[in-house]
C-alpha cells in the first residue's frame, strides 16, 4: 500500500452491506478517522433510515470557506439538520435507494468520502478564486496590475489539528498550500526531514511536473500577517509548502489534486511509520544473523575444545604410565599408578 | 467529549482479528489474521543496486523466513507491497503472493509480519493516527512477558501510540459478561470457556488474575464440529458435502439437546424436524441437502466426545469441574458461580443450559457422597451458573470495548513517556482494569 485511500473503509463496508438488500438491522457505531474526525453511523428512529454524522474539529473554518456549498452540492437531497454534538448529518432511506446497482455503489462511494468533501471546501474556493484572478490578471501586464490582483486572495487557515493547520492561498498564477507540521518525537523529526527533503528534490531530479515543494522552519512570507502564526524561533514547527501551478489547476484535475493534498499529512506519517517498520525488520534480521553467526562460532569453539581435550588426554595417558622421575639424589624411578 | 478520541480495541486471534473502537457494541472489522507478501518467486525489483546481496543463508532463527530472507536485496518499495485480511486471501490465490499467518496458537510468531499487519490495520482500515489514540490489545493466557515487551516496542517505537494497555483475553471475556442480566456483582472471578475454531480453553480467573496452573485445553472446537457434520453428510451420500456447506449447516441449524436418546425419538415422531438446506454450487446449480440428526449430534461432541474422537474422551463438563477443583479452594465457589462462555463455538442454542445442568449434576453427586461419608452433616449446597450473553461471539473484543470507554481507562494505560523512562519491562505489569478500586 503506497497511497492511502480517501474514503472511510468502514462506512463503505457498512453501507455496501446495507444497500445490498440484507434485512435491516439497527446500527450504532462511532468511528474515527484521521485528524480526530469522528463519524457516527446510527439508525435512531427506524431500522431503514441510516444517519451518518461527522464531527470535525475545524468545521467552523470550513464553513467560512464554503464547505457547506460543497456538501450541499454533493449530498443535497440527503442532508438533514446536524445531530447534536456533530457538525453535519446526512440520512439515507433504505426503502428509497437508487434503482441500479451502479448508482448505489456511486452513493456509497460518495458517502464514504464525507470527510474528504467536507475538507474540500476551502480548496475549491481557492480554485475558483484562482480562475477569477487569472482572468483579471490577463487584462494587465505584470507591472501595472493593481494591488489586489498581484497579491492574490486572502490566506485561508484550516486548523484541522490542535497544533497543525493548512493554509491555502490563491493567486493569479498559482495556488499555494502550506502545511504546518509538528513532531513530538525526535526520531520522527529526523525521519520527517529526510522524507520532505526527498519531496523537495523530487522535482529537481525526475518528476518535472510535480508541484514545487518547499520546506522551512520559520513561517513562509505568505503567512506573515496571518493571526496565530508565530515564529517561535525554536524550529519545532516545520512548514511544508506546495505550489500548485496552472497545470494542476485545471477543472478536470481538481478533484484528484484536492483528495491527494488532503491526505498529505496522513501519508507522510504513515510512511514515517512504515519506514520504521522496515528498519525494524532489518534489525531483527541482523540480530538473527548475528546470533546464528555467534552460534556457529560457539560450535566451532566447542569442537576445538573437544579436540584439544582429546589431545590432552592422549598425551596424558603415557605420562601416567611411564614417566621417569628423579629423586633429589639423582636416582630415577618409574611412577606407577 | 469533543477532544476525546475513542480508544482503539484490537483483538488479534489465531484465526481472526477483531478491530474497532471502544464504546461500540461490535467490532468494526473482523478479518483473517493473514498477510500476503510478495513471494520469493517474484523477482526482487531493486535491480541496479550495486552491492551484492549479503547473508542470504536460510536462518532457522528468523522463523519461517522464506520471503523475508532476501530482504537485504530489496531496495524498492517491496516492503509496502502486501495485503492483509480478506484482501490477503484474495491476493494469495493469484500469482506472486505468499500467504502467512503471523499468529500461531494465539501467540505472535513472526514480528515482521505482525508489525506490518498492525500498520496496515491502523492506517488503512481503522484510519487513525496512532498518536491520537489509546490502544487496548489482547493477549492469550500464559503469554510470555517477552512477547508483551515486543508488542510494546512496536507500539511505542514504531507507532508512537498515545497509550497502551494489554489485557488477557479471558479477563476481557469475563468483563463482557457484565452485560448479562444474570450478573449482578461485576466481579472478575469466574471460569471462562473460550471455544474458537482450533481449540477450546477452560481458564479460571480469580480477581482478574489467571490461575495459570489450572488452565486446561480441549482439542475439540469449531473446526471439529464442522468435520463431524461433514462426515455425517458424506455417510448419507448427500449431493453436496463440502466443508463450506457443513459450516453453514453447523451455524444455522445446530442446537444442544438435553438428552440424545429422547431427541432421536422426537425426531422420529415428528418429521418436521428434518430440514432441507439449499446449496448454490459454483456454476449456478442448486442442490438441496437433507439435514437430520446432525442438528443436535454435532454440538454433542462437547458432551460425549466418544462419538467423534477416539483419543480425547473427557466431556467438557468434567473438564470444567476438574479445572475448578484444581484451583485454590477459596475461589472455587466464585468459579462455579460464574462460568462464562466466549467464542463462536459456544453459540449453540441451549449450550449454556446443558453445561450448567451437567456440571451441577457432578457437583451435587460429589456433595452427596461427602455428606454420606461424614455421617449426617449437611452441606449448604453449591451454586453453579453458566452465563450466556449476547456478546459471546466477540467476547474478548466486547469486554475490551466496555473497559476501553470507561473514563479511568486512560489512567491505566502506560504512556510513551513512561515507556521511555522505564524501558519495555514496564508492560509486564498493568493495573487491573475494572477490578476492585475501579468502577
Amino acid at each position: 500500500m503506497l497511497l492511502l485511500d480517501y474514503q472511510n473503509v468502514l462506512i463503505q463496508s457498512v453501507l455496501t452491506e446495507r444497500f445490498s438488500g440484507a434485512p435491516p438491522v439497527s446500527i450504532d457505531q462511532t468511528v474515527s478517522d484521521f485528524d480526530g474526525v469522528i463519524f457516527h453511523i446510527s439508525t435512531p428512529d427506524v431500522k431503514t433510515k441510516i444517519v451518518i454524522s461527522i464531527q470535525i474539529r475545524c468545521y467552523k473554518d470550513l464553513v467560512r470557506y464554503g464547505a457547506e456549498e460543497v456538501l450541499n452540492r454533493e449530498y443535497g437531497p440527503y442532508v438533514i439538520p446536524p445531530e447534536p454534538g456533530y457538525d453535519f448529518s446526512i440520512q439515507v432511506d433504505l426503502e428509497n435507494l437508487p434503482e441500479s446497482k451502479e448508482d448505489r455503489e456511486e452513493l456509497v462511494k460518495k458517502i464514504s468520502l464525507l470527510k474528504r468533501n467536507a475538507m474540500a471546501g476551502p480548496f475549491e474556493q481557492a480554485y475558483q478564486e484562482h480562475y477569477h484572478l487569472k482572468q483579471e490578471a490577463a487584462k494587465f501586464t505584470s507591472e501595472e496590475a493593481p494591488q489586489g490582483v498581484r497579491e492574490g486572495g486572502e490566506v485561508k487557515a484550516i486548523h484541522y489539528r490542535e497544533e497543525e493547520a493548512i493554509y491555502v492561498k490563491a493567486s493569479h498564477d498559482r495556488v499555494t498550500v502550506i502545511f504546518s507540521t509538528v513532531f513530538r518525537e525526535e526520531t520522527d523529526r529526523v525521519f520527517g526531514k529526510v522524507f520532505i527533503q526527498e519531496f523537495v528534490d523530487a522535482r529537481r531530479r525526475a518528476i518535472q511536473n510535480a508541484p514545487q515543494v518547499l520546506f522551512r522552519n520559520d513561517p513562509p512570507l505568505e503567512l506573515q500577517d496571518v493571526p496565530g502564526v508565530k515564529n517561535t524561533g525554536t524550529g519545532d514547527i516545520g512548514y511544508v509548502t506546495f505550489v500548485l501551478f496552472p497545470r494542476h489547476l485545471t477543472p478536470q484535475r481538481m478533484p484528484d489534486v484536492i483528495s491527494h493534498i488532503q491526505t498529505f499529512r496522513d501519508y507522510f506519517h504513515y510512511h514515517i511509520k512504515a519506514s520504521k517498520a522496515y528498519i525494524h525488520t532489518r534489525m531483527r534480521r541482523r540480530t538473527a544473523d548475528f546470533l546464528q553467526g555467534k552460534q556457529l562460532l560457539f560450535i566451532a569453539y566447542i569442537v576445538k575444545l573437544a579436540a584439544n581435550q582429546c589431545a590432552v588426554l592422549r598425551r596424558a595417558r603415557p605420562e601416567n604410565e611411564e614417566k621417569e622421575r628423579k629423586t633429589a639424589s639423582g636416582r630415577t624411578f618409574k611412577v606407577g599408578s | 467529549m469533543a477532544n476525546q478520541t475513542p480508544a482503539v480495541v484490537m483483538d488479534n486471534g489465531t484465526g481472526f482479528s477483531k478491530l474497532g473502537f471502544a464504546g461500540n457494541d461490535s467490532p468494526s472489522f473482523v478479518f483473517p489474521t493473514a498477510i500476503a507478501t510478495k513471494g520469493p518467486a517474484a523477482g526482487s525489483g531493486g535491480s541496479g543496486s550495486g552491492r551484492p546481496a549479503v547473508a542470504n543463508k536460510p536462518s532457522f532463527l528468523t522463523g519461517g523466513a522464506g520471503p523475508t530472507g532476501h530482504l537485504s536485496a530489496k531496495r524498492g518499495t517491496e516492503d509496502l507491497d502486501f495485503f492483509i485480511g480478506d484482501e490477503a486471501i484474495a491476493a494469495s490465490s493469484g500469482p506472486g503472493y505468499g500467504l502467512h499467518y503471523p499468529i500461531r496458537h494465539g501467540q505472535i510468531e513472526n514480528w515482521d509480519h505482525m508489525e506490518r499487519f498492525w500498520s496496515n490495520s491502523i492506517f488503512k482500515y481503522l484510519r487513525v493516527e496512532p498518536e491520537d489514540h489509546h490502544f487496548l490489545l489482547t493477549e492469550p493466557p500464559l503469554n510470555p512477558p517477552e512477547n508483551r515487551e515486543n508488542t510494546a516496542e512496536i507500539f511505542f517505537e514504531s507507532f508512537n501510540c498515545a497509550g497502551l494497555y494489554i489485557a488477557v483475553q479471558a479477563v476481557l471475556a469475563l468483563a463482557a459478561s457484565w452485560t448479562s442480566s444474570k450478573v449482578t456483582d461485576r466481579s472478575l472471578t469466574g471460569t471462562v470457556i473460550d471455544s474458537g475454531d482450533g481449540v477450546t480453553h477452560v481458564i479460571p480467573v480469580a480477581e482478574g488474575y489467571v490461575i495459570g496452573s489450572s488452565i486446561k485445553s480441549i482439542p475439540i472446537a469449531g473446526r471439529d464440529i464442522t468435520y463431524f457434520v461433514q462426515s455425517l453428510l458424506r455417510d448419507r451420500g448427500e449431493p453436496d458435502s463440502s466443508l463450506k456447506t457443513a459450516q453453514e449447516i453447523k451455524e444455522e441449524y445446530c442446537y444442544v439437546c438435553p438428552d440424545i436418546v429422547k431427541e432421536f425419538g422426537r425426531f422420529d415422531r415428528d418429521r418436521t424436524r428434518f430440514l432441507r438446506h439449499v446449496v448454490k454450487q459454483p456454476g449456478g446449480r442448486e442442490v438441496s441437502v437433507d439435514i437430520g440428526y446432525e442438528r443436535f449430534l454435532a454440538p454433542e461432541i462437547f458432551f460425549n466426545p466418544e462419538i467423534y474422537s477416539s483419543d480425547f474422551l473427557t466431556p467438557l463438563p468434567v473438564v470444567v469441574d476438574g479445572v475448578i477443583q484444581s484451583s485454590p479452594i477459596d475461589v472455587r465457589r466464585g468459579l462455579y458461580k460464574n462460568i462464562v462462555l466466549s467464542g463462536g463455538s459456544t453459540l449453540y442454542k441451549d449450550f449454556g443450559r446443558r453445561l450448567q445442568r451437567d456440571i451441577k449434576q457432578l457437583v451435587d453427586a460429589r456433595i452427596k457422597a461427602s455428606e454420606a461419608r461424614s455421617g449426617g452433616a449437611k452441606s449448604g449446597g453449591l451454586d453453579v451458573q453458566v452465563i450466556t450473553h449476547k456478546r459471546q461471539r466477540h467476547g474478548p473484543w466486547f469486554g475490551g470495548s466496555l473497559l476501553g470507554q470507561t473514563p479511568e481507562f486512560r489512567s491505566y494505560c502506560h504512556t510513551k513517556a513512561e515507556y521511555q523512562e522505564y524501558g519495555p519491562g514496564i508492560v509486564r505489569r498493568f493495573a487491573l482494569l475494572g477490578g476492585p478500586g475501579g468502577s
